[in-house]
Order: C-alpha cells, then structure tokens, then sequence
C-alpha cells in the first residue's frame, strides 16, 4: 500500500473518530480536538491512562508556507498542576515523533510544544512555544499566547461564553505576528471556538471530551 | 433485658446497614465542564455512588452513596486526584 494512502485512511479514520484536544483529561477519559487556523488544519486525539500522561495521534496540515502533512503518535505530559481555590495552572509538554510528507517527500518529523496555562472562571491566560523539525523539509519555532475573559459566569451545564485574543509569532515565516480575536463557547464538555485573523484566515477549532 | 438488649443491638446495626452516606467534598482546581464531567465520570463509575454532582461556583463534589454503602475519603482523595485536582476537605453524614 502506498504512502499516501496510509496517510489518507489514518486522517479519515481519526476525523471518524469525533477526536478532541487539551492535553490530558481524566484517567479513562478520551479528548478529541480539531484546529482550523492560519497555520493550518490539526487533528489530535488522546487517551489519558494516568493521571499526568496520555497517548494520542496527531495529524496536521500545515498552510501559510509549505504545505506538509505531518502524522504522528502524540504523547502528553502534566509537568506541572497548581490547584487553587479559584482557578488552576499548568504546565504540560505535548511531543510526537512520526512522518512528514510534502510534495512527494516523506521525512521523519518530531515535534515538541510547551504549554503553560492558567484558568479561572473568569480568566485565561496562555502561552505555548512550539518546536518542529520536518526532516530536511522544514524546521520551525513558532510562538502562542492568549488571553480571554468570562463576560458572565455560568454553570457548567449552562452555555459559557469568553473573548479571547489570541497572538502568534512566526520567526521562521518572515518574522511575522498574527493576532486573532475569537469567541468561545463552552458546552459542558462540548467547546467551540470561532475567530478571524488579521492575516485573514477564518479560525474554527472545537474540542470534547467522553 | 436480654431481649431489648437484642432488639436495640439489631435495630441500630439494621439502620447502620442501610444507610446511605452524603459526602461533601471542597475540591480546589475546578474552573469549567471538562473539570466537572471527569469528576462526575469517575464517579459514577464506581459501584458505591447513587449520585454524584459538581458545583463550580461552590467548589464543591457532593457525592451520595448506595444504601448500605459508602465511599472512604481516602478513595475520594485518590479518584478526586487522579481526575487532577486536589481535596480541600471531605464532610459527611449519615441518612
């Protein structure tokens, strides 16, 4: 069987799969995300089997610059959790090892990404520098922070809503910066994000969790 | 005597029997759905629990059991922890 259509039946069967994000969940628990951005479209699932690991898949497409699909087995670490009494930060480390393929080429690929966080009821704040390394396609660094407020507070099975700016820095794509206001939406364990770049990309990620 | 003595002894492990327990648990770290449906899956996995529900604003996880069963806190503490967040306090009475 060719290359390409191994990658194919993988993302067709992980897109079937109703796959989520966030790095870990609860031990049993399964996280399904897709991101639809200016850098490109991600699919990630992951299964958390202990309470600071999971294992995942993870497939993206990247856009603005090389068009490289990238499929690799996805394993997150909880670093770091500090619960507090109003809200909760961490640290996590999300890395995979697998194949990159761009036109025609396929290379081995590793990634590996940082995210600290920490969330309120009413807060968020985010930062994640990210690090790739296509072969000899590509190799790239790129930066992610993002800030959001809770308008108003509701329960958790009611709808919660937050605005949120999101800001990406691309060294190896001209330097350049990348801000996207969004909105969110969070339905008990259904979240949904919507936003517009101002390099004029329509963002759409959702994430849940079973 | 012996007898009241018997009825007393029986009624009062009979009752203890087939009580259920609430149980109230302050828990720090609890922020959003995600964090409320892992504990209320955790939870309601576990044969001793009738019910479980979160209350963000409260920081509470109030947890009922089956009649004539209950849930020690140290296996709250560790389902509580294994879903990732961490036990302030465990109350609880009998009903």
């Amino acid at each position: 069987m060719k290359t390409e259509t191994l990658l194919s039946l993988t993302i067709t069967i992980i897109l079937s799969l109703q796959v989520e994000a966030k790095p870990l969940s609860y031990v049993g628990g399964t996280m399904v995300m897709q991101e639809n951005d200016e850098t490109g479209h991600t699919v990630s699932s992951d299964y958390t089997f202990l309470p600071t690991e999971a294992l995942g898949v993870y497939v993206k497409q990247e856009e603005n610059g090389k068009e490289i699909l990238m499929v690799t087995p996805e394993f997150n670490t909880l670093l770091k959790r500090w619960n507090l009494p109003d809200g909760q930060g961490n640290i996590f480390n999300m890395s995979g090892a697998g194949l990159a393929h761009y036109r025609g080429n396929n290379q081995p690929c590793l990634w590996t990404a940082f995210l600290a966080d920490y969330e309120s009821r009413r807060w968020f704040l985010s930062y994640e520098p990210r690090f790739v390394w296509d072969g000899d396609i590509e190799k790239s660094v790129w930066q992610r922070a993002r800030i959001g407020i809770a308008p108003y507070l509701a329960k958790y099975n009611d709808l919660n809503t937050w605005i949120m700016f999101q800001v990406d820095h691309h060294p190896a794509k001209h330097d350049h910066f990348v801000a996207t206001p969004l909105i969110r939406f969070f339905y008990k364990t259904y979240l949904f994000e919507v936003g517009y770049s101002s390099n004029q990309h329509i963002m759409i990620n959702w994430q849940t969790q079973f | 005597m012996q007898k009241y003595l018997l009825t007393i002894i029986a009624t009062f492990g009979l009752t203890a029997a087939v009580s259920a327990d609430t149980i109230r648990a302050t828990v720090n770290g609890m922020v959003c759905g995600f964090c409320a449906t892992g504990i209320e899956k955790t939870f309601r996995a576990q044969p001793e629990v009738k019910t479980v529900d979160v209350d963000l604003e409260k920081r509470l996880v109030t947890i009922q059991t089956k009649q004539g069963r209950t849930i020690d806190d140290a296996k709250i503490r560790k389902l509580l922890g294994n879903a990732g967040y961490s036990v302030v306090a465990v109350a609880r009475e009998k009903q």
